[in-house]
């Protein structure tokens, strides 16, 4: 059996990434009850912004050589601008629209992006280097394991304490936290509204880089589809947590990752093909047992 | 740019396709990708096979007559790809080439087998890419992907000293499974070697931490790890490997050949790959060398993998089919191909038979990556073929 550390950490740093994921599905849903399903292709946005446009096979690597301190902030920034861009070009104009005309809404806006991307960069995926020094096993309580778990873990803890922060302790936390509750009410008492919603649009965004960041340092690879299988987890996620919950969406990301590596270690290897429909089939039961969802936020109850 | 060229070039052919035929050529009909995910993969073969019916051509052409070739695009999708098939065949195609992959270019090869006439797929390392899965009329240009395995595992026993292996499927296509399948058909002929674990992951997986944590958990790490997945997993994969510091040789099928992902792991030593000619400029047969030379020419780039080649045996040995019948008609055609066993060719030899149009068993030259190097330092020929039943299992 393998050591109970190395597991915990490997579901530790998977549920990071869908925590992150479902967190930036969240703070969206949470202001304007919109399912944002360009996200995925937000995050594979991210890491093309590193290449410079070419179909060739080998890619040619252009703000990716940025040292990481200006590399980072620059990521995080595509991710935050290509979000707020599409909040400003498509999602505004659906502000009275019905949620599912904005979900459909944001299909499109996934495809477009998507497209958009293979026209400048073929299907090819292309191989990129990411912050390399993150690419070696450390020693740590006698186990070795990969920097970047390590890293993962503690740059999702980090940014969950940053938020916190600025929900609680800041003007703008506090407008966000109205608008979820009750949009209306929250504009009548002088919630600027436009403010909160590209607020939430730019966090929402910079987490998209962040997850291209981890993604693009653990895999090396860089494909238009990337962002597909994470932002499917993260949907998950905020519907398990229940909808418009952050906390919920954040708790059930890490369940999400703990329960799929879990099944990888129980399942005996003729069932291990079948990982993803044992985990699927976990979801079915959690929402039979709780339909709203682990933590309902106030937007799912009163649809219900 | 390349997207606007490559479509000025499908309406182009289009126009070419719905022109009559001129009576006196050959006519060769591409129903492959060129524009869509596939055209990357179809795309280099292609370009590879004009290679070769541009040489034909400036011999003197194929039976006295010149080789025209008509395409049709199939944009990635199964139904256009039956479409584009009926468009080639409709332009008087005498040999309808298809997509790189089973499932993309069997639409067309179906079209061509109903209209009786031979099809063969670019690269597809199916056993349904041929008799099985389409019909007596149908081939395929590569080595089913069972050779891979089989070949790998056959090599590192014998040149390696290699007795544990673990093996590490990705279970997202049938080619990844192939891979697997004929490893497992070639380990128990291997005597003394043992299987000390096993497990899957998928090509999407976001991480393989807990398939690593596994391996690490053996008593003793693996004499070589059989890794059958292909892109763009397969980097992912290798990446996590390595970075979680096992070091253990890493055997792989030929989906992973080509220096153009090395980037992603660099130094990446102890790696293994079969394949049916080396890009990196030291083939043991110069022609393959100057091939790619020539391929460079007309393509502007060299061959990014060994997949480019198929596109060159298939008119190859597709036109020595025609040269031998004296004529393209189908039945014939496809009974010379039949007679081929161990036809030279500049990729290794080739053989078809009435019971299998691939090759069950085939030259490969085995390239190791050392230091983030690739390069050839051994060939091989599995020592037996692997049975037809034992690939429709």
């Amino acid at each position: 059996m393998p050591g109970l550390l190395q597991i915990l950490l490997d579901a530790l740093s998977l549920g990071s990434l869908y925590a992150l994921g479902a967190l930036g599905i969240a703070l969206i849903f949470g202001v304007m009850r919109l399912v944002n399903f360009a996200h995925g292709d937000v995050i594979a946005f991210c890491i093309f912004a590193l290449l410079w446009p070419s179909v060739d096979v080998v890619p040619i690597v252009f703000a990716g050589q940025l040292p990481w301190f200006l590399l980072i902030p620059f990521v995080l920034a595509v991710g935050a601008g290509l979000s707020v861009l599409a909040e400003l070009a498509v999602f505004r104009r659906f502000r009275h629209a019905n949620p599912a005309t904005m979900m459909i809404a944001s299909f499109a806006l996934g495809f477009v992006i998507r497209y958009f991307l293979l026209m400048l960069f073929s299907s090819r995926p292309k191989s990129v280097q990411i912050l390399p020094g993150l690419s070696q096993p450390v020693e740590l309580l006698g186990a070795r394991i990969p920097l970047l778990q390590v890293v993962t873990i503690l740059v999702t803890i980090a940014v969950l304490l940053a938020l916190v922060a600025v929900l609680r302790r800041t003007r703008f936390g506090l407008e966000m936290r109205a608008a979820a509750e009750n949009f209306t009410m929250a504009r009548m008492l002088g919630v600027r509204a436009n403010r909160v919603i590209m607020g939430a649009f730019a966090m929402s965004g910079a987490l998209a880089g962040a997850i291209a960041l981890i993604l693009g340092s653990q895999t090396g690879t860089a494909d238009i589809m990337m962002g597909s299988s994470i932002m499917l987890m993260a949907f998950i996620a905020t519907v398990i947590g229940g909808l418009g919950s952050l906390f919920g969406a954040v708790l059930a990301g890490f369940l999400l990752g703990g329960v799929s590596v879990a099944m990888q270690f129980a399942l005996p290897l003729e069932a291990r093909p079948f990982r993803d429909a044992f985990v699927y089939g976990a979801v079915i039961l959690v929402l039979l047992w709780r339909p709203q969802g682990l933590l309902s936020g106030r937007a799912a109850k009163e649809r219900v | 740019m390349r997207q606007i060229r490559t479509f000025g070039l499908a309406v182009a052919a289009a126009a070419l396709a719905t022109a009559p035929a001129l009576a006196d050529d050959i006519v060769v009909g591409f129903a492959t990708a060129a524009s869509g995910f596939m055209e990357a993969y179809d795309k280099p073969a292609q370009d590879a096979a004009m290679i070769r019916i541009q040489e034909i051509n400036e011999a003197g052409g194929l039976l006295g007559r010149q080789i025209r070739v008509v395409t049709a695009d199939t944009k990635s999708d199964r139904a256009e790809g039956a479409r584009a098939g009926l468009t080639v065949v409709d332009a008087g195609a005498d040999l309808v080439v298809v997509s790189c992959d089973y499932d993309f270019g069997s639409p067309a090869a179906l079209v061509a087998e109903s209209a009786g006439k031979v099809s063969i797929f670019l690269c597809a390392e199916s056993i349904k890419a041929g008799i099985q899965g389409v019909g007596p009329h149908s081939f395929s240009a590569s080595v089913l992907a069972a050779v891979q395995g089989a070949t790998m595992a056959e090599w590192a026993y014998h040149k390696r000293g290699a007795r544990t292996f673990y093996r590490l499927l990705d279970t997202w296509t049938e080619y990844n499974k192939g891979i697997c399948d004929g490893f497992d058909w070639m380990l128990p002929r291997l005597e003394g070697a043992t299987l000390i674990g096993s497990d899957t992951f998928v090509n999407d997986d976001v991480s393989i931490a807990a398939q690593i944590t596994r391996i690490k958990a053996l008593p003793q790490a693996p004499d070589a790890i059989m890794l059958c997945t292909m892109m763009p997993g397969a980097v992912s994969a290798i990446k996590q490997l390595r970075d979680a510091g096992i070091t253990a040789p890493i055997l792989n099928g030929s989906g992973v050949d080509g220096s153009y992902w090395l980037s992603a792991v660099p130094d990446l030593s102890n790696f293994f790959v079969p394949v049916q000619g080396s890009i990196y400029g030291d083939d043991p047969n110069p022609e393959v060398t100057a091939f790619n030379a020539k391929y460079r020419e007309m393509t502007g780039s060299d061959p990014s993998t060994q997949y480019v080649y198929p596109g060159y045996v298939m008119i190859d040995v597709w036109a020595r089919a025609v040269e031998r019948a004296g004529t393209t008609e189908a039945a014939a055609v496809v009974a010379e191909l039949e007679k081929m066993r161990d036809e030279p060719t500049l990729f290794g030899p080739r053989t078809f038979t009435s019971e299998l149009h691939h090759q069950n068993r085939a030259r490969y030259l085995i390239v190791e990556t050392d230091q983030g190097q690739p390069r050839v330092i051994d060939e091989w020929t599995i020592s037996e073929p692997i049975p037809v039943s034992a690939l429709l299992r």
